[in-house]
Protein backbone atom coordinates (compact mmCIF):
# COMPACT_ATOMS: atom_id res chain seq x y z
CA UNK A 1 0.00 0.00 0.00
CA UNK A 2 1.33 3.55 -0.92
CA UNK A 3 0.63 5.03 2.61
CA UNK A 4 0.77 2.31 5.04
CA UNK A 5 1.66 3.87 8.58
CA UNK A 6 1.27 7.06 7.52
CA UNK A 7 -0.58 9.78 9.23
CA UNK A 8 -2.37 12.34 7.08
CA UNK A 9 -4.55 15.47 8.14
CA UNK A 10 -6.81 16.31 5.04
CA UNK A 11 -9.36 19.53 5.27
CA UNK A 12 -12.72 19.70 3.67
CA UNK A 13 -13.02 16.20 3.64
CA UNK A 14 -16.82 16.01 3.98
CA UNK A 15 -17.91 15.85 0.44
CA UNK A 16 -16.34 16.09 -3.23
CA UNK A 17 -12.75 15.70 -3.69
CA UNK A 18 -12.23 15.85 0.31
CA UNK A 19 -14.48 12.70 0.42
CA UNK A 20 -12.62 11.32 -1.93
CA UNK A 21 -9.03 12.14 -0.43
CA UNK A 22 -10.02 10.26 2.84
CA UNK A 23 -11.17 7.35 1.06
CA UNK A 24 -8.72 6.98 -0.94
CA UNK A 25 -5.90 7.30 1.93
CA UNK A 26 -7.25 5.12 4.39
CA UNK A 27 -7.42 2.64 1.06
CA UNK A 28 -3.64 3.06 0.82
CA UNK A 29 -3.09 2.68 4.39
CA UNK A 30 -3.02 5.48 5.86
CA UNK A 31 -4.59 7.05 9.45
CA UNK A 32 -6.48 10.21 8.67
CA UNK A 33 -7.68 13.47 10.69
CA UNK A 34 -10.55 14.01 8.88
CA UNK A 35 -11.25 17.58 9.01
CA UNK A 36 -14.74 18.91 8.41
CA UNK A 37 -16.74 22.21 8.84
CA UNK A 38 -20.52 20.44 10.07
CA UNK A 39 -20.74 18.12 12.11
CA UNK A 40 -22.91 14.73 10.93
CA UNK A 41 -24.00 11.27 11.54
CA UNK A 42 -23.20 10.30 8.24
CA UNK A 43 -19.55 11.64 8.04
CA UNK A 44 -19.12 9.95 11.23
CA UNK A 45 -20.53 6.62 10.16
CA UNK A 46 -18.30 7.33 6.65
CA UNK A 47 -14.87 7.65 9.29
CA UNK A 48 -15.96 4.59 11.12
CA UNK A 49 -16.80 2.62 7.65
CA UNK A 50 -13.34 3.50 6.50
CA UNK A 51 -11.76 2.84 9.59
CA UNK A 52 -12.93 -0.66 9.75
CA UNK A 53 -12.41 -1.68 6.52
CA UNK A 54 -8.95 -0.56 6.26
CA UNK A 55 -7.79 -1.09 9.93
CA UNK A 56 -6.20 2.41 9.92
CA UNK A 57 -8.16 5.31 12.07
CA UNK A 58 -9.95 8.01 10.58
CA UNK A 59 -10.88 10.59 13.11
CA UNK A 60 -13.59 13.26 11.98
CA UNK A 61 -12.42 16.86 13.40
CA UNK A 62 -15.17 19.36 13.04
CA UNK A 63 -13.69 23.09 12.80
CA UNK A 64 -14.46 26.28 10.73
CA UNK A 65 -10.96 27.14 9.33
CA UNK A 66 -11.30 30.69 9.00
CA UNK A 67 -11.96 31.41 13.15
CA UNK A 68 -8.70 31.28 14.23
CA UNK A 69 -10.18 30.18 18.20
CA UNK A 70 -12.02 27.05 16.20
CA UNK A 71 -8.87 26.11 14.11
CA UNK A 72 -6.51 25.92 16.95
CA UNK A 73 -9.33 23.68 19.04
CA UNK A 74 -8.90 21.49 15.88
CA UNK A 75 -5.29 21.34 16.01
CA UNK A 76 -5.06 20.86 19.98
CA UNK A 77 -7.17 17.53 18.90
CA UNK A 78 -4.41 16.62 16.53
CA UNK A 79 -1.77 17.11 18.97
CA UNK A 80 -3.48 15.73 22.33
CA UNK A 81 -3.23 12.50 19.75
CA UNK A 82 0.43 11.91 20.58
CA UNK A 83 0.78 11.01 16.67
CA UNK A 84 3.77 12.12 14.58
CA UNK A 85 2.42 14.02 11.21
CA UNK A 86 3.45 12.92 7.93
CA UNK A 87 1.03 14.32 5.21
CA UNK A 88 -0.77 17.67 4.87
CA UNK A 89 -3.74 17.58 2.11
CA UNK A 90 -5.23 20.98 2.01
CA UNK A 91 -8.04 20.81 0.22
CA UNK A 92 -11.14 23.16 2.07
CA UNK A 93 -12.40 25.48 -0.52
CA UNK A 94 -14.96 26.62 -1.99
CA UNK A 95 -15.71 28.57 -4.89
CA UNK A 96 -19.31 30.57 -5.50
CA UNK A 97 -21.23 30.84 -8.67
CA UNK A 98 -19.59 31.88 -11.64
CA UNK A 99 -19.72 36.18 -12.15
CA UNK A 100 -18.51 38.96 -13.95
CA UNK A 101 -15.47 40.91 -12.01
CA UNK A 102 -17.68 43.82 -11.95
CA UNK A 103 -20.41 41.76 -10.32
CA UNK A 104 -18.06 40.41 -7.92
CA UNK A 105 -18.20 42.03 -4.27
CA UNK A 106 -15.28 42.81 -2.89
CA UNK A 107 -16.83 40.92 0.45
CA UNK A 108 -16.92 38.20 -1.83
CA UNK A 109 -13.53 37.99 -2.69
CA UNK A 110 -11.97 38.35 0.62
CA UNK A 111 -14.32 35.49 2.28
CA UNK A 112 -13.25 33.01 -0.62
CA UNK A 113 -9.17 33.74 0.16
CA UNK A 114 -9.89 33.40 3.88
CA UNK A 115 -10.91 29.77 2.80
CA UNK A 116 -8.80 29.18 -0.15
CA UNK A 117 -5.92 30.75 0.69
CA UNK A 118 -5.20 32.00 4.61
CA UNK A 119 -7.16 29.44 5.82
CA UNK A 120 -4.31 26.95 3.83
CA UNK A 121 -1.45 29.00 5.45
CA UNK A 122 -2.26 28.73 8.90
CA UNK A 123 -3.11 24.71 8.17
CA UNK A 124 0.19 24.65 6.76
CA UNK A 125 2.01 26.77 9.26
CA UNK A 126 0.86 24.52 11.46
CA UNK A 127 1.31 21.20 10.40
CA UNK A 128 4.87 21.96 8.49
CA UNK A 129 5.86 22.77 12.30
CA UNK A 130 4.96 19.36 13.77
CA UNK A 131 6.50 17.64 10.53
CA UNK A 132 9.73 20.30 10.76
CA UNK A 133 10.52 18.18 14.50
CA UNK A 134 10.90 14.61 12.69
CA UNK A 135 12.57 16.45 9.30
CA UNK A 136 10.48 15.15 6.96
CA UNK A 137 6.97 15.41 5.58
CA UNK A 138 4.58 15.91 1.89
CA UNK A 139 2.13 18.95 1.67
CA UNK A 140 -0.42 18.58 -1.26
CA UNK A 141 -2.21 22.02 -1.75
CA UNK A 142 -5.17 21.24 -3.90
CA UNK A 143 -5.22 23.74 -6.35
CA UNK A 144 -7.25 24.57 -9.72
CA UNK A 145 -6.58 24.27 -13.49
CA UNK A 146 -8.28 28.20 -12.86
CA UNK A 147 -5.21 28.78 -10.68
CA UNK A 148 -3.07 28.71 -14.01
CA UNK A 149 -5.88 29.27 -16.63
CA UNK A 150 -7.51 32.14 -14.91
CA UNK A 151 -10.61 30.54 -16.62
CA UNK A 152 -12.93 30.92 -13.53
CA UNK A 153 -14.05 33.75 -11.41
CA UNK A 154 -11.90 36.09 -10.85
CA UNK A 155 -11.76 35.68 -6.82
CA UNK A 156 -11.51 32.10 -7.20
CA UNK A 157 -8.87 32.00 -10.30
CA UNK A 158 -6.93 34.47 -8.02
CA UNK A 159 -6.68 32.40 -4.63
CA UNK A 160 -5.57 29.32 -7.16
CA UNK A 161 -2.80 31.13 -8.52
CA UNK A 162 -2.12 32.46 -4.91
CA UNK A 163 -1.65 28.74 -3.79
CA UNK A 164 0.59 28.04 -6.69
CA UNK A 165 2.76 30.74 -5.48
CA UNK A 166 2.43 30.02 -2.15
CA UNK A 167 3.49 26.42 -2.97
CA UNK A 168 6.72 27.29 -4.52
CA UNK A 169 7.75 29.20 -2.08
CA UNK A 170 6.74 26.58 1.21
CA UNK A 171 8.60 23.90 -1.38
CA UNK A 172 12.13 26.34 -1.48
CA UNK A 173 11.59 27.37 2.75
CA UNK A 174 10.94 23.43 3.56
CA UNK A 175 13.33 21.52 1.32
CA UNK A 176 15.75 21.63 3.52
CA UNK A 177 14.15 19.98 6.27
CA UNK A 178 13.04 17.32 4.63
CA UNK A 179 9.38 18.76 3.82
CA UNK A 180 7.94 18.56 0.23
CA UNK A 181 5.66 20.78 -0.98
CA UNK A 182 3.72 20.56 -3.95
CA UNK A 183 0.18 21.23 -5.39
CA UNK A 184 -2.84 19.31 -7.39
CA UNK A 185 -4.64 21.69 -10.15
CA UNK A 186 -7.95 19.45 -10.93
CA UNK A 187 -10.02 20.45 -13.97
CA UNK A 188 -13.49 19.86 -14.48
CA UNK A 189 -14.09 17.86 -11.50
CA UNK A 190 -17.74 15.99 -11.03
CA UNK A 191 -18.67 17.82 -7.52
CA UNK A 192 -20.98 20.09 -5.64
CA UNK A 193 -18.45 22.78 -5.91
CA UNK A 194 -19.15 23.06 -9.74
CA UNK A 195 -23.21 22.66 -9.28
CA UNK A 196 -23.40 26.49 -9.90
CA UNK A 197 -21.95 26.36 -12.83
CA UNK A 198 -24.71 26.84 -16.17
CA UNK A 199 -25.27 24.45 -18.32
CA UNK A 200 -23.77 26.61 -21.04
CA UNK A 201 -19.99 26.56 -18.99
CA UNK A 202 -20.41 23.00 -18.40
CA UNK A 203 -20.94 22.23 -22.53
CA UNK A 204 -17.91 24.79 -22.74
CA UNK A 205 -15.78 23.32 -20.77
CA UNK A 206 -16.24 19.64 -21.30
CA UNK A 207 -15.41 20.80 -24.77
CA UNK A 208 -12.38 21.70 -24.50
CA UNK A 209 -11.64 18.26 -22.09
CA UNK A 210 -9.54 15.77 -24.46
CA UNK A 211 -10.69 12.83 -22.24
CA UNK A 212 -14.25 14.35 -23.00
CA UNK A 213 -16.04 13.96 -19.62
CA UNK A 214 -15.40 15.59 -16.04
CA UNK A 215 -12.91 14.30 -13.26
CA UNK A 216 -14.10 11.35 -10.85
CA UNK A 217 -13.15 12.71 -7.48
CA UNK A 218 -11.16 9.54 -6.80
CA UNK A 219 -9.06 10.10 -10.36
CA UNK A 220 -7.87 13.15 -8.29
CA UNK A 221 -7.61 11.93 -5.11
CA UNK A 222 -5.44 8.98 -6.12
CA UNK A 223 -2.63 11.37 -7.71
CA UNK A 224 -2.51 13.10 -4.34
CA UNK A 225 -2.41 10.30 -2.61
CA UNK A 226 1.09 9.39 -4.94
CA UNK A 227 2.01 12.87 -4.59
CA UNK A 228 1.95 12.04 -0.65
CA UNK A 229 3.95 8.99 -1.24
CA UNK A 230 7.70 8.13 -0.66
CA UNK A 231 7.10 7.30 -4.13
CA UNK A 232 7.13 10.81 -5.28
CA UNK A 233 10.30 11.34 -2.83
CA UNK A 234 11.84 13.77 -5.76
CA UNK A 235 8.99 15.98 -6.57
CA UNK A 236 8.92 19.17 -4.80
CA UNK A 237 7.94 22.79 -5.47
CA UNK A 238 5.66 21.27 -8.57
CA UNK A 239 1.61 22.00 -9.64
CA UNK A 240 0.17 18.94 -11.41
CA UNK A 241 -2.57 19.36 -13.39
CA UNK A 242 -5.24 16.59 -13.18
CA UNK A 243 -7.41 17.61 -15.93
CA UNK A 244 -8.51 14.75 -18.55
CA UNK A 245 -6.33 17.41 -21.30
CA UNK A 246 -7.15 20.48 -21.40
CA UNK A 247 -4.67 21.84 -24.15
CA UNK B 1 17.68 14.73 31.77
CA UNK B 2 17.16 18.44 33.42
CA UNK B 3 15.19 21.40 31.80
CA UNK B 4 18.82 22.73 31.37
CA UNK B 5 19.82 19.91 29.92
CA UNK B 6 17.20 19.51 27.28
CA UNK B 7 17.37 23.62 26.40
CA UNK B 8 21.11 23.04 25.97
CA UNK B 9 21.29 20.27 23.59
CA UNK B 10 18.30 21.54 21.24
CA UNK B 11 20.08 24.81 20.80
CA UNK B 12 23.71 22.77 20.59
CA UNK B 13 21.90 20.28 18.11
CA UNK B 14 19.55 22.84 15.74
CA UNK B 15 22.59 25.29 15.16
CA UNK B 16 25.50 22.50 15.24
CA UNK B 17 27.39 23.78 17.90
CA UNK B 18 29.11 22.99 20.99
CA UNK B 19 27.34 22.77 24.08
CA UNK B 20 29.72 25.25 25.72
CA UNK B 21 29.46 27.96 22.78
CA UNK B 22 25.30 27.79 23.31
CA UNK B 23 24.50 30.92 26.12
CA UNK B 24 26.43 32.66 24.17
CA UNK B 25 24.12 32.73 20.56
CA UNK B 26 22.49 35.29 19.68
CA UNK B 27 20.36 35.42 16.20
CA UNK B 28 22.60 36.63 13.26
CA UNK B 29 25.40 36.71 14.76
CA UNK B 30 25.89 32.86 14.55
CA UNK B 31 26.84 31.53 10.99
CA UNK B 32 24.31 28.73 11.59
CA UNK B 33 21.46 30.77 12.95
CA UNK B 34 19.96 31.76 10.65
CA UNK B 35 16.69 32.21 9.27
CA UNK B 36 16.42 28.35 8.58
CA UNK B 37 18.41 27.21 11.84
CA UNK B 38 15.87 29.42 13.78
CA UNK B 39 12.71 27.13 12.64
CA UNK B 40 14.61 24.35 13.15
CA UNK B 41 15.70 25.50 16.85
CA UNK B 42 12.06 26.08 17.14
CA UNK B 43 10.90 22.63 16.27
CA UNK B 44 13.80 20.93 18.37
CA UNK B 45 12.25 23.25 21.34
CA UNK B 46 8.96 22.43 20.65
CA UNK B 47 9.98 18.66 20.49
CA UNK B 48 11.63 18.97 23.97
CA UNK B 49 9.15 20.19 25.93
CA UNK B 50 6.40 19.07 23.85
CA UNK B 51 4.65 22.90 22.98
CA UNK B 52 3.56 24.73 20.45
CA UNK B 53 4.90 28.09 20.42
CA UNK B 54 3.20 31.41 19.06
CA UNK B 55 4.26 33.17 16.29
CA UNK B 56 5.32 36.28 18.30
CA UNK B 57 7.86 34.14 20.83
CA UNK B 58 8.91 32.35 17.59
CA UNK B 59 9.98 35.85 16.33
CA UNK B 60 11.31 37.23 20.01
CA UNK B 61 13.08 33.61 20.33
CA UNK B 62 16.56 36.11 19.75
CA UNK B 63 19.01 34.78 22.07
CA UNK B 64 19.89 31.93 24.69
CA UNK B 65 19.06 34.14 27.42
CA UNK B 66 15.36 35.41 25.68
CA UNK B 67 14.02 31.94 24.96
CA UNK B 68 14.31 31.03 28.59
CA UNK B 69 12.53 33.90 29.68
CA UNK B 70 10.30 32.92 26.99
CA UNK B 71 9.48 29.18 27.43
CA UNK B 72 8.19 30.59 30.73
CA UNK B 73 5.44 31.18 29.72
CA UNK B 74 4.97 27.57 28.37
CA UNK B 75 5.03 26.61 32.17
CA UNK B 76 8.58 25.68 31.13
CA UNK B 77 11.17 26.64 33.94
CA UNK B 78 14.85 26.71 32.78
Amino acid sequence: MLLEGKNALITGCARGIGHALMTAFAREGANVWAFARKESASFMEDCQALSQRHGVWVRPVYTELTNEAARKAAFAQVLADKQPLDILVNNAGIMGEDRLFQMTSEAEMRSIFDVNFFALLEVTRFATRLMARRSRGAVVNIASVAGLDGDSRIDYSASKAAVIAATQKLAREYAGQGIRVNALAPGYTDTDLVSGLSQKVRQETLARILLGRPADPMEIAQVAAFLASDRASYVTGQTWRVDGGIL
Amino acid sequence: MSNLNKYVDAFAAALEVAPDQVPSLVYGESPSWDSVGHMTLVARLEDAFDIMMEMDDIIDLSSFEKGKEILRKYDVDI
